[in-house]
């Protein structure tokens, strides 16, 4: 006795399938009810935004004009982007006289080249690539955009970089091509590869002596155009604030983070006050603190000027943020590396320069590039006193006669940069994390 | 021999007798801390004797004497009344912490509900939603605040009809209109006896709460559940309701009325205030709906697959496991954003709005000078603001911590 089907029960229907165009759709986007209703009301809305700016932007946007009278004699409901292409120079380069220009983007081209070695696979000493363009490079570029007489501790710093820039192109390249660096390169071409070390040390000391005092007497006869801080405007000017912030901000809130976590109560203390302090406050405060009171705090015949002070605020705040970042990434190194660190007889800067700090930045850099994207968001408030920065630019666009009250286009043209260089900036730390990422996945 | 390594046979290693005075710990702490010390001070003194000498040389002074002088203007909003010419730079300080504070209340509000929803709608399983959010979210965080609030504010410019032409947002009814100046509404008139009505409430809101721990109480004990909400509904609308009518409706409302040039009566917002409040909301929830997002994928997985299995539905999952076990990791965050917002509403001087830094370190600082005492005192309200805010936070934290062992 056996109970056998004679038939074959019908199969079940397949599972929904994902890799088909439109299963994807049916299990991401229509899965129950309620959610094909969100879907279709999302969809939509997308469309009629989508078209409704599309049309205003692009369609129906004007790009030719001489005045926003004449952009609403062809378009009333189109954008005006004609104010934009006619303020195109000043939104980049603010009032910097024309003929000029070519020192901000040779600076712009020196600080691309410098830091491009810092890509590229193989080359060989990227730590003090990063240093030097931190340290060298903004004495050149400060005398390229302004310009005028140069000091001799300038004119010294000057021709550093100079030399330092030429020597990290030859060793990027030797690095790149040859996977070696300058200075073994240049003992070989001497022939002196079985000098002692402190014989090879001392050519290339030498060497290196002998570049800078050429580049030094060379850069006596060059003498630039003396151009005012006041000149300097547009994404320039937002530029040379971040930068400066960025390049102060971490070796400040590296060492503001160390004071905070001083076993030394005095050095602790008044990191903490300091940190609190500009963390509490809004930067307009510190902004406007700078530059109604930093007057008052110099001594007599020293007169800062605005864009000084602005500088010294941005940095002053971005350090006690970055601060904060930095401890947190500190405290979340485990015990055991410092002690590792003492028993192989670091003392207290070499296991912080060499175990800590490489790990805690490295947990933190999403964060850092976190911090330094609010940086370069919050150089938009230099505008309100006074600088002309990206934001205040576009803003005298819309004061401008031919284009008078043109205000969309303008804000919307500069939240597209700063949406472009933020976002590129958040996704490139991500990336950053992974590939340094030494955990296993 | 009962120990095994006695005092003979071990190496005793002596501790060096030279006390090398400059290797010493000790001596080097004390004396990199005197050194910090003597640096920080003289700064300190530095500036302070710079400072003295400049105002010195001026002829200014240093005091809070000016805060009792007539201010010669009058701020565009404010909460308290003012009258330009009679009251004082404290009553303008005043008012500039009110609108501070009530700006950057509303907005806290607003940005809590819509960081949480565009939180929860970052992790739905509609794939539409979640990447409508992220667009959200990139867009509100990448572009800077300024921006985006110089941005609302012109748009509202040029969508908003003119003053003639005001939107009635009463569909006719003539209460609450919007045009390019602002909003417009009604504004209650409280009479003589409203404080039964709000007596009345009060009661009510202490037996909806008894109310509320009976059934508790019930559910605990005996695992049956009580109806709640429409008991509790009734008790808090009926009762002080019935005081309201039985008092004889002392309530009125002042209305709005255009006259002339402008809206007179009612309670009105201005523009600034508006553009403010959205950029504030928007920018501050991209960065609370991360915050969200991050804490409850932060709780384990196991907890949801587990509540499921003892059959309760998606959405009481969702509120009475995954989001309880969540609020430890959002809530911190959260508030330091709430401090982010009070913090970013000082921007409101970019397009007039009258908090505290256009109302008093701009403009009264331009009128009445005392830089260091104007600056002090508005970053004073910020630092006390901000430690209140994570002392609350710190209590919290405390109490989370308790919970969890």
């Amino acid at each position: 006795m056996a109970y056998v089907s004679t038939k074959s029960t019908p199969s079940r229907k397949p599972p929904l399938n994902e890799s088909t165009p439109l299963g994807w759709v049916k299990v991401n986007m229509f899965s129950t009810l309620f959610s094909s209703v969100l879907s279709i009301f999302v969809l939509i809305a997308i469309f009629f935004t989508l078209k409704s700016l599309l049309t205003w932007g692009i369609f129906d946007g004007v790009w030719i004009a001489d005045s926003r009278r004449e952009c609403f004699s062809i378009s009333i409901d189109g954008a005006c982007w004609a104010g934009i292409i006619a303020w195109f120079d000043s939104i980049f380069y603010g009032l910097y006289p024309r003929d000029e220009i070519w020192r901000i983007n040779l600076g712009g081209i020196l600080l691309v080249i410098w830091m491009v070695p810092l890509w590229l696979p193989r080359v060989q000493g990227k730590v003090f690539i990063g240093f030097s363009a931190v340290a060298l490079y903004p004495f050149l570029a400060g005398y390229l955009f302004s310009g005028g007489d140069k000091g001799i501790f300038v004119q010294v710093m000057i021709s550093g970089a100079i030399v330092c820039i030429a020597a990290l192109t030859i060793n990027a390249a030797i690095g790149y091509f040859k996977n070696d660096n300058l200075a073994n390169f240049i003992i070989q071409r001497l022939g002196k590869n079985d000098a002692t070390e402190k014989q090879q040390r001392n050519i290339l000391l030498g060497i290196l002596a002998a570049c800078v005092v050429a580049v030094f007497i060379w850069q006596l006869s060059w003498i630039e155009k003396s151009i005012s801080w006041t000149r300097w405007g547009g994404l320039f000017l937002t530029f040379v604030i971040a930068g400066v912030g960025i390049a102060s901000a971490l070796p400040g809130g590296i060492l503001l983070a160390l004071g905070r976590r001083s076993k030394l109560k005095a050095v602790s203390i008044l990191s903490i006050g300091f940190i609190e302090i500009f963390r509490s406050v809004p930067l307009i405060t510190v902004l406007f603190m700078a530059t109604t009171m930093f007057p008052l705090f110099m001594p007599e015949g020293i007169v800062l000027n605005k864009l000084v002070q602005v500088i010294i605020a941005v940095c002053l705040f971005n350090a006690c943020y970055m601060a904060e970042t930095v401890r947190a990434g500190l405290q979340a190194i485990p015990k055991g590396q410092f002690e590792g660190a003492h028993t192989i007889g670091l003392g207290y800067w070499g296991t912080m320069g060499l175990i800590i700090m490489p790990q805690a930045l490295k947990h933190m850099i999403p964060n850092i590039v976190g911090t330094f994207i609010g940086l370069l968001k919050d150089t938009t408030l230099v505008s309100i006193i006074g600088l002309f920065d990206l934001l205040n630019i576009l803003r005298t666009i819309s004061r401008d006669k031919p284009w008078l009250g043109l205000h969309q286009e303008t804000l919307v043209f500069g939240a597209l940069i700063f949406f472009i260089l933020c976002f590129a900036m958040s996704k490139y730390s991500r990336h950053l994390e992974e590939k340094l990422s030494t955990s296993h996945k | 021999m009962a120990t095994g390594v006695s005092g003979s046979e071990a190496v005793r290693v002596k501790p060096q007798e030279k006390f090398n005075f400059f290797q010493d710990e000790r001596v080097r702490s004390v004396f990199f801390q005197i050194l910090t010390v003597a640096i920080v001070g003289w700064l300190a003194w530095f500036l302070a004797s710079n400072t003295a000498q400049n105002l010195d040389k001026r002829g200014l002074s240093f005091g809070f004497e000016f805060l009792d002088l007539v201010a010669p203007f009058d701020p565009d909003f404010k909460l308290i009344s003012f009258t330009a010419g009679v009251d004082t730079y404290w009553r303008i300080f005043i008012i500039g912490i009110l609108n501070t504070l009530y700006i950057s209340f509303l907005a806290i509000i607003g940005m809590s509900f819509l960081g949480f929803s565009l939180g929860i709608m970052r992790l739905s399983n509609n794939w539409l939603i979640s990447k409508v959010a992220l667009a959200y979210v990139e867009i509100a965080r990448n572009v800077p605040l300024l921006i985006q609030i110089i941005f609302w504010y012109s748009v509202i410019y040029a969508v908003l009809p003119r003053l003639k032409q005001s939107l009635d947002l009463s569909f006719g009814a003539e209460l609450a209109f919007l045009n390019i100046r602002g909003l417009y509404v009604p504004w209650p008139v409280l009479g003589d006896l409203l404080w039964m009505t709000f007596l009345a409430l009060a009661i009510a809101a202490i037996a909806t709460y008894l109310f509320r721990r009976w059934v508790q109480k019930r559910q605990d004990l005996t695992g049956k559940s009580f109806p709640l909400l429409l008991p509790s509904a009734a008790i808090l609308i009926i009762f002080p309701g019935l005081v309201f009518l039985l008092t004889g409706s002392p309530l009125s409302w002042d209305i709005p009325e255009l006259k002339g040039f402008n809206f007179v009566g009612g309670a009105s917002l201005p523009r600034a205030f508006i553009a403010l409040l959205i950029a504030l909301i928007f920018y501050h929830s991209a960065y609370l709906a991360e915050a969200v997002r991050a804490g409850i994928l932060s709780v384990n997985k196991g907890q949801g697959e587990a509540a499921m299995a003892i059959g309760l539905r998606p959405n009481k999952v969702f509120s009475l496991v995954t989001i309880p076990q969540a609020m430890p990791a959002i809530v911190p965050p959260m508030i330091s954003l709430w401090m982010n917002v009070v913090k970013n509403s000082s921007l409101a001087t970019a397009i007039g709005y009258a908090d505290l830094v256009a109302v008093y370190m701009q403009t009264s600082l331009n009128t009445a000078g005392h830089a260091i005492e104007i600056v002090g005192m508005t970053m004073g309200f910020y630092m006390i603001t901000s430690l209140t805010i994570s002392g609350l936070l710190n209590i919290y934290n405390k109490r989370v911590q308790l919970v969890e062992r």
